[in-house]
């Protein structure tokens, strides 16, 4: 089967200095991948990267095709269609995502329309609006008339990145694109929503990119991993032998200090 | 008795209240964890005890003295006792002065005697920063040295008491595991108050802890109990919330 | 990290650029201005060659309609320009920060009072307000032209002061500093004026450009400062009506007015890139 994301020898850039070194790396439809790294290790440059959203002053080569197109230097135009279609993504802080002045039902119909309007139907009031309601259910926020009708900020954090997957998810996208889409909630949150995220990729077999900063969190909700620091790709495995047996010494820094806090916890909880 | 809180309750109006007549007390020697998620009243808690707010009802002692922010000259004393560590070594940090006056400024404002350069010094060899820090800006720093210099500031007047408010959940991981075992170190010298909402870095720090939910305490004891067979519901759901390494 | 930090070298030598030539224009400025109160080529008030002359070598920017030495009144107008830029800002500066930072502390509601008087103030123009000021003055004088402009140059000082140490008591470094033991007025004098001072120090370039030229518009309308003290603004309404057979009288004080204003901008600008210790450095 042929990779539904196929990063090959990126390099990204910002003026002389790289973020990102000749990476390169595969996602299978279905599959899901981890991507870990520290601040400035060049993960989310990469998930830009990967949907054709980096700023204009950075600049990328190499070879990134998303189901069967090339990402590199292609135009807006054929972004956006790809865009949705192909990938979706949901960001870490998803109050900044979404329309501070939108009501939350509208927001999630804008994508479901363009998504009707892009298969060939036509997209009635009723049909955008069951989708709508179909959604919400999906993501199991509760009270959706309440929700529908409310704004991004009267909702709460957890509720908010539920209504982030809910868009990414109207889209029907082959791959979700996960940017710390955890690290602003609270630790209750955070189990509930990655059980969210976990179910909805089994359900509808998209493929996800992780990335996040947090081992464990990894390790809950994808199989293969890649450890990335200044912009390398240092390591790369199944999660099982990543963690449980690192190669490269910043893994095992990484590692070490993950599970020096879970032994602390004891073995309650697990 | 170091701090004792007593039924403290605290809101900005009579109806809602952030924290509900909440008891603790920190013995001396014993580091406490105050662990609460969002809305928990644990900033309002760590605020009160910095005198930085005055509770509603219910009293705050120190030692023997009751917590009084008007009283001037309890809260010269009680500042040079209890000092803050906070989150975001980005904010905590005045931008425009030299690390030698960042540090110094505890020193300086509280009139402690002695030699300030040579304290100030004493402080930045104590967090594990080389002396020529001292004539630099917090800028030519990362995230983790600047929450060194955050906590040289915190212990250079040799306080009995260290508050810190989440100081190592905007550090990456690789940076955290070495501020926490800075933490460590100092509590062996002083009474450590660590609030988080990650319970991971209170039970590698703290020997006793305090779990808030919505303004209440719902469980305390020695970490170690609590971990191991947590009572309150909340507790159990926190602790099971948490993602675990796989094995 | 960002991408404006590869630049960075680029940047500071064309910050150095702006500093030179703003030190330049300022200093040559203020160095006229120190002169004419010792020397002046020709006596500013009395006639010293015929009416309308030439540029020659004798006068070098020719005379105007009395016989008068351009030169000689262009030179004390930049002494004019330069005491009612410094006088403006200077008030405004003092009454602005200081209510701006009280502003800043204030109780809400204070604090709402205080903004909307400020608003109040700043939609009144600036012109107006000095006009207004001027008119009900008995005599028309240098120091209520300045007063008046550094009047309404408070309220916009005052506000912007508000907004920036509201900005800056947010920060966690403010509580560091109260929990340390300072008081408020330490505070105030040890972490918000200098965290505040970068932003503020250009608005009071731009204040500067802006009331030299408001003190021109003034003489222009012959509300501004009477003789013996020359004002470019005087200048220029005097070659109104020559300004196709002299267009020296016109030209000349017009290019006084803009290099000041562009050079004081200048300067601020290289000034704050050299007072902030995080710019132009490696994070």
């Amino acid at each position: 089967m042929t990779a539904l994301l196929d990063i090959r020898g990126l390099t990204i850039r910002a003026g002389d200095k790289p973020l990102v070194s000749d990476l390169s790396f595969a996602i299978r439809p279905g599959e899901r991948i981890g991507l870990i790294g520290e601040s400035g290790s060049g993960k989310s440059m990469t998930a830009m990267a990967a949907t054709g959203l980096l700023p204009p002053s950075i600049s990328a080569t190499g070879s990134i095709e998303l189901d069967g197109r090339q990402v590199v230097g292609a135009t807006d135009k054929v972004m956006n269609r790809l865009r949705g279609v192909a990938a979706a993504v949901v960001f870490q802080e998803p109050l900044t995502a979404l329309d501070p002045l939108m009501k939350i039902g509208r927001q999630i119909a804008e994508p479901v329309r363009r998504r009707m309007e892009r298969d060939g139907g036509k997209a009635s009031k009723e049909a955008v609006n069951r989708e709508v309601r179909d959604l919400i259910d999906k993501v199991a926020l509760p009270q959706p008339d309440r929700i529908i009708n409310s704004y991004p900020h009267e909702v709460s954090g957890g509720q908010r990145q539920r209504v982030a997957i809910a868009m990414a998810l109207a889209c029907r996208p082959k791959l979700l694109i996960a940017d710390e889409p955890t690290t602003a909630l609270d630790v209750t949150t955070q189990a509930e929503i990655l059980k969210l995220l976990d179910r909805l990729v089994r359900e509808t077999g998209m493929a996800l990119l992780f990335i996040s900063h947090d081992l464990p969190v990894v390790a809950q909700v994808v199989e293969r991993v890649i450890v990335l620091k200044n912009g390398i790709a240092i390591e790369e495995g199944p999660v099982g032998s990543v963690f449980g047996k690192p190669h490269h010494d910043y893994t095992k820094t990484l590692v070490g200090a993950a599970r020096l806090f879970d032994e602390a916890l004891g073995t309650t909880g697990s | 008795m170091m701090l004792d809180l007593q039924n403290v309750s605290f809101g900005y109006s009579r109806q809602q209240t952030t924290l509900n007549d909440v008891s603790l007390s920190v013995r001396p020697g014993v580091s406490v964890g105050l662990v609460g998620e969002s809305g928990s009243g644990k900033t309002t808690l760590l605020r009160l005890m910095l005198g930085l707010i005055r509770p509603t009802s219910g009293s705050i002692r120190f030692g023997k003295e009751i917590l009084d922010t008007r009283d001037s000259s309890f809260m010269q004393r009680y500042r040079r006792a209890v000092q803050p560590v906070f989150q975001d070594p980005y904010s905590s940090l005045d931008p425009r002065q030299r690390v030698i006056d960042i540090i110094g400024e505890p020193l300086r404002s509280l009139r402690v005697p002695g030699d300030r350069t040579q304290a100030v010094a004493e402080a930045l060899d104590a967090v594990g920063l080389p002396v020529d820090a001292l004539r630099r800006y917090p800028h030519e720093f990362s995230g983790g040295q600047r929450q060194r210099i955050a906590i040289a500031r915190a212990i250079v007047a040799r306080p009995q008491i260290v508050l810190a408010d989440e100081a190592v959940s905007a550090l990456d991981l690789s940076t955290r595991i070495r501020i926490v075992e800075l933490f460590r170190t100092l509590a062996e010298r002083l009474t450590l108050v660590f609030v988080s909402h990650d319970l991971g870095v209170v039970a590698a720090l703290c020997e006793e802890m305090v779990i808030l939910e919505r303004g209440n305490v719902v469980e305390s004891g020695k970490t170690r109990d609590i971990l191991a067979a947590p009572k309150h519901p909340y507790t159990q759901r926190l602790l099971a919330s948490i993602p675990r390494m796989p094995a | 990290m960002s991408p404006v930090e590869t630049s960075v070298s680029t940047q500071k030598r064309r910050h150095s650029l702006a500093l030179t030539v703003g030190l330049l224009l300022v200093g040559i400025n203020l160095a006229v201005a120190l002169l004419t109160l010792f020397w002046t080529p020709y006596d500013p008030l009395n006639a010293s060659g015929g009416r309308l002359e030439a540029p020659s070598l004798l006068h070098w920017l020719g005379t105007d309609r009395l016989g008068r030495d351009l030169l000689t009144q262009l030179m004390i107008g930049a002494r004019t320009a330069l005491l009612v830029g410094t006088g403006a800002v200077a008030i405004g500066a003092a009454i602005g920060v200081s209510l701006g930072v009280v502003a800043a502390f204030a109780t809400r509601l204070a604090d709402d009072v205080m903004a909307a008087t400020l608003d109040i103030l700043i939609a009144f123009p600036t012109l107006l307000l000095a006009m207004l000021v001027v008119a009900a003055s008995d005599s028309a004088s240098l120091w209520t032209a300045i007063l008046a402009l550094g009047l309404a140059i408070s309220a916009i000082v005052a506000r912007l002061t508000r907004i920036l140490a509201k900005r800056v008591l947010r920060q966690d470094y403010i509580v560091a500093s109260r929990t340390s033991g300072t008081s408020w007025a330490g505070v105030v004098f040890r972490h918000v004026l200098p965290n505040i001072w970068p932003t503020l120090s250009v608005n009071f370039a731009l204040q500067f450009g802006l009331a030299v030229i408001a003190e021109a518009s003034l003489s222009y309308l012959g509300l501004g400062a009477p003789p013996p003290n020359a004002s470019w603004g005087r200048l220029l309404q005097e070659a109104q009506g020559t300004v196709y057979t002299a267009p020296i009288g016109a030209i000349a004080p017009g290019i006084a007015l803009v290099a000041l204003v562009i050079g004081m901008n200048l300067l601020a600008d290289g000034l704050r890139d050299i007072a902030d210790p995080t710019r132009g450095r490696s994070r």
